[in-house]
């Protein structure tokens, strides 16, 4: 997919997702004029198919599609040295954040990758219980993941030193991470939020 | 015995970090005949050249020489200080220590050496040298402007304007240039021509400008303030003091299809036609090569109904002599054609691009013209082939420009600028249409010009593409454009409507014959050398003629108006004066010895040397010798050097001083 052949036109740039990432993340990919000085500070650079850049350079050019088909955002810690730095007034790290939410919208990339999956239970997690249940997170992530055995001669040695927890313990006030995890879905409803 | 003073510099360090100045001071104060000699730090600072009007006056020297830097850099500064203290300027010379000395050598006691044998040369030099006064040459207040385009018009308007004479020629039927061709201009998006019209209006009015349009420059002689120029008015074929402009001609005339080069052949034109409605003067020419009546005799109607009889079909091409004092050349450009050039020619076409094949590849100006109000489409954008909307198109940069391979290595500077704006002129027209650019940089340097680019990617939605295009071709209605983005690596292709490509500036055809009509240099692209490319960017070598706009290389409307008024300033300078000085370095027949055989003539590359007759008092022809026009001569001795008689001499350096220079070593 990343070396393609690209073609383009009105039919096969997609001017319209590219719209909604500038309005989820409230910053214009066409103001930047790849000078390259996000991907020279990312610190994840190194891992990505697409560094910073070339994900906004295929954003100008309508191809959301090559962006969401990648892992790249993914790998984004959102430590926003983008951003802090762009000449151009490009929020980048914003503009990972959008892209991450329409990836989770359609359901799309991650299908093969783990990240996705990873922050949902995390998540879940946390509405659940209030709290992180770390034992419970590295369980569901394995079986869900279908890798059963992954990590799994780490448990003891975490348990031991008292890093893992067995049982878990509820958040006193859950009703009110709730009324957040509510508050928030309210929001989407409205558009409000991402 | 002389008393020559010797001034010994140390140019901070620049001279004495290889030379040992005292020696060299010391030592010039042994060679006979000088009378005092000194080092100092910096001997052009202002207690630098005291110190040598000091010495003139307390040791009644009678000629200096300053050992220092190039006469170049500051000879002039001091033959002044001489001049002040009372010394003929021209008995001041330079010995350069520095240029020809330190700054080659490394080994001080050599480099030491050298220079004491430079010094000791120029002594003898001031030694055998004569007083001299410069020459004045008288000048002619009326300036000559070649081309009629922005950049012409401008200096005419300027000089006239200061109360001068001015003489513009243009070789089209119109003035007007390529300015009058463009739709709207960069960065503030103006119409091209609501600016351009009434300057050429002006132009028209003005009582201190005499206009020549369809008129070249035949034979330039003369020099700075003396200039005659011959002109030659090419057959119009229409008497322009007869007719009054209302065009019934071009109604009437019954050729009506020949394409109009005014709209880069998209456009249709009578035989008798003027350039564009808003032409001046507004006075039709005929194109013989398409008229009826010159190809076959018959025909004639333009006559008939031409209420003035202005028409006349035996003018023919006739020639005027006019004096002048400056020459402004203002000859534009012409843009690069990709089509296939025959074999030999240093500039090759594009095999990739179709050699100009496919009729929707077109260059800027033809897309100027389709967005022009003026144009053959009324503005409207409408592809040649088969005059459809185009919804995809694409441009292309640097065709032409920054390709060695194709012969041509330099940038043409306004490209970025105006395919920018066609990107915008293109949005606000077809707003449902894409404009792709592919660039390898964008360079916009100019007041405003950055962010105009960037409105055009940010806000009018061009979409550019960082990377060149392999090569297009057609494919049924569409153009099939082969590119990458190599941003992203990969890559692109478009099938495009209409195809732009931002053509290389040329110097216009013809620039060299032009040229060496006028005696000024040109470089490889014939483009006009200009005197000094960051000091002198309007003079040329040559004085008296200047330089305004494209002809002396790729420059957009701002910077060619303003050059243009940076000639016309110089010419007013030059005017403001009735006598010219110049330097008296000059060759001197001594008539006596000249036996008249011309070689001088011949070798002359300034056309100084005139032949003299010697007459008795009778009135008898004694004998022919040269005679060296001092306002033309250039100093340069080459004369002096041919001359079979030795009778020919250049004053300042005569046999008797290199021969006693030569001795002294």
């Amino acid at each position: 997919m990343k070396n393609k052949l690209m073609h383009l036109s009105n039919e096969t740039m997609n001017v319209g997702f590219v719209k909604k990432v500038e309005a989820l993340s409230g910053s214009s990919v066409r103001r930047c004029f790849q000078c390259g000085k996000c991907s020279a500070g990312c610190p994840m650079s190194a891992f990505m198919e697409h560094p910073p850049n070339r994900i906004v350079r295929l954003l100008q050019l309508g191809q959301g599609q090559r962006v969401l088909a990648g892992r790249s955002i993914w790998y984004c810690a959102s430590c926003e040295t983008c951003t802090t730095r762009c000449p151009n007034k490009v929020d980048l790290a914003a503009i990972m954040d959008a892209l991450r939410k329409l990836s989770w919208d359609a359901d799309g990339p991650s299908k093969e990758s783990y990240v996705q999956l990873a922050n949902r239970l995390f998540i879940e997690n946390i509405r659940t219980y209030g709290r992180q249940y770390e034992l419970r997170l590295g369980a569901a992530f394995n079986m869900k993941s279908g890798q059963f055995l992954k990590d799994l001669m780490l448990g003891p040695k975490l348990i031991s030193k008292g890093k893992l927890k067995m049982f878990h313990s509820k958040n006193k006030n859950i009703g009110e991470i709730e009324a957040i995890f509510k508050r928030i879905e309210e929001m989407r409803k409205k558009g409000e939020a991402l | 015995m002389s008393r020559i003073g010797v001034f010994v510099c140390h140019c901070g360090e620049n001279i004495s970090r290889t030379v040992d100045v005292e020696q060299v001071a010391s030592a010039a104060g042994e060679i006979p005949g000088v009378a005092y000699a000194c080092d100092y730090k910096y001997m052009c600072s202002d207690p630098g050249q005291n110190l040598l009007k000091k010495a003139v006056a307390e040791h009644k020297l009678d000629g200096v020489v300053v050992a220092a830097c190039s006469p170049r850099m500051h000879e002039k500064t001091f033959r002044k200080a001489a001049s002040a203290a009372g010394l003929n300027p021209y008995l001041c010379d330079m010995a350069n220590i520095r240029e020809h000395c330190s700054w080659v050598h490394e080994d001080k006691k050599l480099a030491t050496a050298k220079a004491s044998d430079i010094v000791k040369l120029m002594v003898e030099r001031v030694k055998k040298g004569k007083s001299l006064a410069p020459i004045t040459v008288p000048v002619t207040k009326r300036a000559l402007v070649i081309g009629g385009g922005i950049a012409g018009i401008q200096a005419a308007l300027d000089i006239a304007d200061a109360g001068h004479q001015v003489v513009l020629v243009e070789r089209e039927p119109s003035i007007g240039g390529h300015m009058a061709q463009l739709s709207e201009t960069f960065p503030t998006l103006d119409c091209s021509q609501c600016i351009m019209t009434p300057k050429m209006v002006d132009v028209a009015n003005h009582p201190n400008i005499t206009l020549h349009t369809y008129s070249e420059i035949e034979k330039v002689e003369g020099y700075i303030g003396n200039f005659q120029v011959t002109l030659k008015h090419k057959a119009r074929s229409v008497d322009e003091s007869k007719c009054t402009g209302c065009g019934i001609c071009m109604t009437k005339c019954p050729k009506k299809k020949i394409p109009n080069e005014f709209d880069q052949g998209h456009g249709l034109r009578t035989a008798i036609y003027v350039p564009f409605p808003q032409a001046v003067p507004n006075t039709p020419v005929i194109d013989r090569e398409n008229c009826t009546m010159f190809q076959s005799g018959k025909c004639g109607v333009c006559a008939k109904v031409c209420g003035p009889g202005a028409v006349d079909y035996q003018q023919e091409d006739r020639f005027s002599v006019e004096a002048v004092g400056a020459v402004v050349v203002a000859t534009g450009f012409k843009l690069y054609s990709i089509d296939r050039k025959p074999e030999g020619s240093p500039i090759q076409g594009y095999g990739e691009f179709g050699y100009g094949a496919i009729p929707d590849v077109i260059d800027g100006m033809t897309f100027e013209r389709l967005a022009s109000a003026s144009g053959p489409t009324g503005g409207k954008i409408l592809r040649p082939s088969d005059g459809k909307e185009p919804k995809q198109v694409v441009f292309i940069q640097c065709v032409g420009s920054r390709a060695r391979e194709k012969g041509i290595s330099y940038c043409s500077k306004v490209c970025c600028m105006y395919t920018a704006k066609h990107t915008m002129l293109y949005h606000h027209k077809v707003h449902d249409g894409q404009a792709y650019v592919f660039f390898m940089d964008a360079r916009t340097p100019g007041k405003g010009y950055d962010e105009f680019w960037r409105r055009a990617v940010e806000e009018e939605e061009a979409v550019y593409i960082r990377g060149m295009v392999s090569r297009l071709y057609q494919k049924g209605e569409k153009i099939v454009v082969m590119g990458s983005d190599i941003q992203v690596g990969v890559q692109v292709e478009i099938e495009a409507d209409l195809v732009v490509l931002a053509t290389a500036v040329q110097a216009q055809d013809g620039a060299d014959l032009l040229a060496q009509k006028l005696g000024i240099s040109y470089d490889k692209y014939n483009f006009y050398s200009e005197a000094h490319a960051k000091l002198k960017p309007v003079e040329c070598a040559t004085a008296g003629i200047y330089l305004a706009g494209a002809c002396q290389g790729p420059k957009d409307i701002p910077d060619t108006v303003s050059q243009a008024s940076a000639a016309a300033a110089k010419v007013m300078t030059l005017f403001s004066k009735d006598q010219l000085e110049r330097d008296p370095v000059v060759a001197k027949v001594n008539e006596k010895y000249c036996v008249g055989c011309l070689a001088c003539k011949k070798v002359c590359p300034y056309g100084a040397v005139e032949e003299k007759e010697i007459r008795d008092r009778q009135g008898n022809l004694v004998k022919v010798v040269a005679y060296v026009n001092p306002g033309v001569c250039g100093g340069c001795g080459t004369c002096q050097a041919t001359c079979p008689s030795k009778s020919v001499e250049l004053d300042g350096y005569t046999d008797e001083q290199i021969m006693a220079m030569i001795e002294s070593l």
